[in-house]
């Protein structure tokens, strides 16, 4: 299975790709939405994104629209990975279509729940 | 309702742009301030890794990140620690993940995020809508009045650390005193 890592702290982005790494995702990485969205243009098309929310350049919440609205990114799995913990913002984030909201902080565990949930866990961390 | 529904339920409350200027000192205590961090911590940079509620001197080569939050209450949030301590942060978060070699930036972005995350779950406490800035990293950003900051002094595996939230300089004053626009009856 592939995931994008969309997050301008590189500190946070080899911590989730290292989870998702251990669970046996093939991960890219981008610094904001905008090169999120390159890379779904070159093809590469991941079966879960993992975006922040507040990002220079394109945040989260415009990136999540921004897939939405393409029909051939459809099949993606948004979770969005933020310190934005308001409800309000979660309402949001979910009506803009991300699938899921984990807030910062969260541990490896956490994650791999929301996978769970989300049916993404890989054959090989479900063993 | 779920648990989180409760804890961060929309009150209702609103405010108008002429009641008095909040002070952080109404909307949170230096307790919240360390439950918040140490939640941070204990997440990010280890189940067992704890604050201890001590002051200590920082050293002259103190290094600070900060997050902006603009709301009722405006204001950033300031984490501040010796430039040592600052890498030992950045391989606690970073782990097995940590290159061999530390960068400046890997530094600097690792107590950037650490501001970030502290900084966001701050916002959450206090009344909204508010907007949360981008983490900036450098020399403390000038400290406002002491009636509108609350510090936390802390020490991490027995290095000094500080949290601090503060209003924005002048954010205190009263909302009468500059009102040019205000047309006079």
């Amino acid at each position: 299975m592939r995931a994008l890592v969309i997050d301008d702290s590189r500190a946070m982005r080899r911590i989730v790709t290292g989870i998702l790494e251990g669970l046996g995702y093939e991960v890219q990485q981008a610094g904001d939405g905008r090169e999120g969205l390159d890379v779904l243009d070159t093809g590469w098309i991941p079966d879960l994104v993992c975006v922040d929310w507040n990002m220079p350049v394109m945040d989260g919440l415009q990136f999540v629209s921004a897939v939405r609205s393409n029909p051939a990114w459809r099949s993606v799995t948004i979770m969005m990975v933020t310190s934005e913990s308001e409800h309000t913002q979660i309402v949001r984030a979910l009506a803009a279509g991300a699938h899921e909201y984990v807030i910062k902080p969260f541990t490896a565990d956490a994650i791999r729940d929301k996978l769970a949930l989300l049916g993404l866990l890989p054959e090989e961390a479900v063993l | 309702m779920t648990e989180f529904d409760t804890r961060f339920e929309d009150t209702g409350e609103r405010r108008r742009t002429s009641d008095a200027p909040l002070s952080i000192h109404d909307l949170l205590d230096g307790e919240t301030v360390q439950s918040i961090a140490q939640e941070a911590w204990s997440a990010l940079v280890g189940d067992d890794e704890f604050l201890v509620p001590l002051p200590g001197g920082l050293p002259d080569d103190a290094l600070s990140s900060w997050v902006e939050i603009v709301g009722p209450w405006t204001g950033t949030v300031v984490l501040t620690c010796g430039r040592s301590t600052a890498e030992a942060l950045s391989r606690a978060l970073l782990k097995e993940h940590a290159p061999p070699v530390l960068e400046v930036e890997d530094i600097e972005d690792a107590l950037g995020e650490l501001a970030n995350v502290v900084g966001g779950n701050v916002k959450a406490v206090l009344p909204g809508p508010s907007v949360l800035g981008l983490p900036e990293v450098g020399s403390a950003p000038t400290a406002g009045s002491p009636a509108d900051t609350c510090r936390v002094d802390l020490l991490w595996r027995g290095e000094s650390l500080t949290i601090s939230v503060q209003g924005a300089a002048g954010a205190l004053t009263d909302p009468h005193e500059n009102n040019q626009n205000e047309v006079p009856l």
